[in-house]
């Protein structure tokens, strides 16, 4: 990190500038200056500055509003307020909004140095721990895409063999054959399901989950599901059907975990279903969250079993499960999605009648300001 | 009398390449191989292939992608930019994010097509003629 330091002065306060100015530029540093908030702003999303001063007490734009504007900038600008010596509460208020320190006018050149050299040290070390933190979960990304790669790798090869013996591609294939091939490939395909699922349960975590996470319409991801899974509904002869909601709110979430986890619950739904049933989905919202229930008219679940329904490899038993193929990490994974996203996930059942999966999601702050 | 279309696969697995040998056979087209990025360049000035197979993860997490760019935009392979390439490849997701069929984010050049392994014999042979076709 040879490159200077680039500090960005903001007041209207022409003296101000100046002795800043120089008293920087003597120390090394690379000092800007503007004279009000908006070219401060400019200044800012231009040069991205390691650290303002901002000067609170301005005409037009007030430091305040710079100060807040200027974290949506660059999270990484260290903002420090000057403020006149009778205002300490607003330089408090300030320290509330973010800024990293405040100078009292009149300051020294010292106490401005001082000041200016611990905020970049301070954000030295933010950036530091902000890089090793990437870097880390990168390594843990590509962990997990080796080990999906050296596991499936192998399996996959096999398939591939399979599906040219089946084509009839290396030689005449014998029906006893060709029906044991088939089995054969039905098991690798099962594993290869337990793989992914697998791995799904590693790599989902809070932390990657919170950073992709942005206000999205549930209705709409809803919606989109239950038109890609109407086939399956019609293969178990089960209606599916989405109640008609109007406008809600927002949900803050990440759109491809959120689908896998209605996907599953629906796709459950209507397999767990009898023929004629019913698969109802419902929105709704409920103080500060939106609840998604997904309601089916299947076996249920009986009350001794319903707190293991979200355990790993628990599948509900029923003589004829065999049709249904599932790794049993399924509604595990949808669990661990969910709280992930600061939700919870809840059933209730009535055995013969069906069960009601209940997913309830934070809604998107329509941020305060 | 060799008119058949040449097809260039690129895998480091020896079974893949073993298996999809039969499928492009039948089609009656020439099959040439290639098991890393480098093997691979050569055997695309010595072939000059028609259309080239190529497999996301061989030595590294990137070389299928590095490889279809250098292809796709390096002065090295001018004559060979407009060659077809077909991503084949078990892997979906590269660390973590959905992976993007057509160029990448950070200004990728992307293939003309991409199928999952195992592939479909019918589908792998649909989708070649389709670019092989006049």
């Amino acid at each position: 990190m040879a490159e200077t330091p680039i500090i960005l002065v903001i007041d209207d306060e022409e003296a101000m500038r100046d002795s800043c100015s120089m008293i920087l530029t003597k120390d090394g540093f690379r000092a800007e200056t503007a004279e009000n908030g908006h070219i401060g702003l400019e200044k800012a999303r231009e040069l991205k500055p390691a650290l303002a001063l901002i000067d609170l007490k301005m005409p037009g734009l007030s430091g305040f509003e710079v100060l807040e504007r200027i974290k949506d900038i660059d999270p990484a600008i260290i903002p420090i307020v000057i403020t006149g010596y009778a205002t300490v509460e607003s330089a408090i208020e300030a320290m509330k909004k973010g800024a990293y320190d405040f100078l009292p006018k009149p300051f020294t050149p010292d106490e401005l140095r001082i000041i200016v050299r611990r905020a970049l040290e301070r954000r030295k070390l933010a950036m530091e721990a902000e890089s090793l933190r990437r870097e880390k979960k990168l390594m843990e990304e590509n962990f997990i895409t080796m080990v999906s790669h050296q596991l499936r790798s192998p399996l996959v090869a096999i398939q591939q063999y399979f599906e040219v013996i089946l084509a009839g591609m290396v030689g005449q294939v014998e029906d006893a054959q060709k029906g044991m091939i088939l089995r054969a490939r039905e098991r690798l395909e099962s594993l290869l399901h337990l793989i992914n699922d697998w791995l799904d349960m590693a790599r989902i975590s809070r932390g990657q989950i919170v950073d992709k996470v942005k206000p999205l319409a549930l209705e709409k991801l809803l919606e989109k599901q239950v038109e890609f899974m109407k086939p399956l509904a019609q293969e178990f002869k089960v209606r599916l059907e989405l109640r008609p909601v109007e406008k809600t709110a927002l949900v803050l979430g990440d759109e491809q975990s959120l689908e896998q986890v209605f996907s599953n619950l629906i796709s459950n739904a209507i397999k767990y279903n009898k023929p004629g049933g019913s698969v109802i989905i419902t929105l709704r919202e409920e103080d500060s969250t939106l609840v998604a229930d997904v309601a089916d008219t299947g076996i249920g679940i009986s009350r001794e079993h319903l707190p293991l329904v979200f355990d790993q490899f628990y599948r509900v038993s029923r003589s004829e499960d065999q049709k249904i193929k599932g790794t049993g990490l399924g509604l595990a994974i949808a669990k661990k999605i969910v709280e992930a996203h600061n939700g919870t996930i809840q059933v209730t059942s009535e055995p013969g009648q069906g069960s009601t999966f209940s997913v309830r999601l934070p809604k998107a702050e329509p941020e305060g300001k | 009398m060799n008119n058949s279309p040449k097809i260039l696969v690129i895998d480091d697995d020896p079974d893949f390449r073993a298996a999809v040998t039969p499928i492009l056979k039948s089609a009656l087209y020439d099959v040439v191989m290639a098991s890393n990025s480098q093997e691979a360049k050569e055997k695309i000035f010595a072939e000059k292939p028609d259309l080239i197979l190529l497999d996301i993860m061989m030595d590294s997490l990137f070389d299928g992608f590095s490889l279809c760019h250098a292809i796709k935009t390096s002065a090295e392979f001018t004559d060979y930019k407009n060659t077809p390439i077909i991503f084949v490849s078990a892997v979906k997701e590269i660390a973590g994010s959905r992976f993007q069929f057509k160029g990448d984010e950070e200004g990728m050049v992307g293939p003309d097509d991409y199928i999952d392994k195992p592939v479909k014999p019918d589908d792998l042979l649909a989708r070649i003629a389709k670019f092989l076709k006049k």
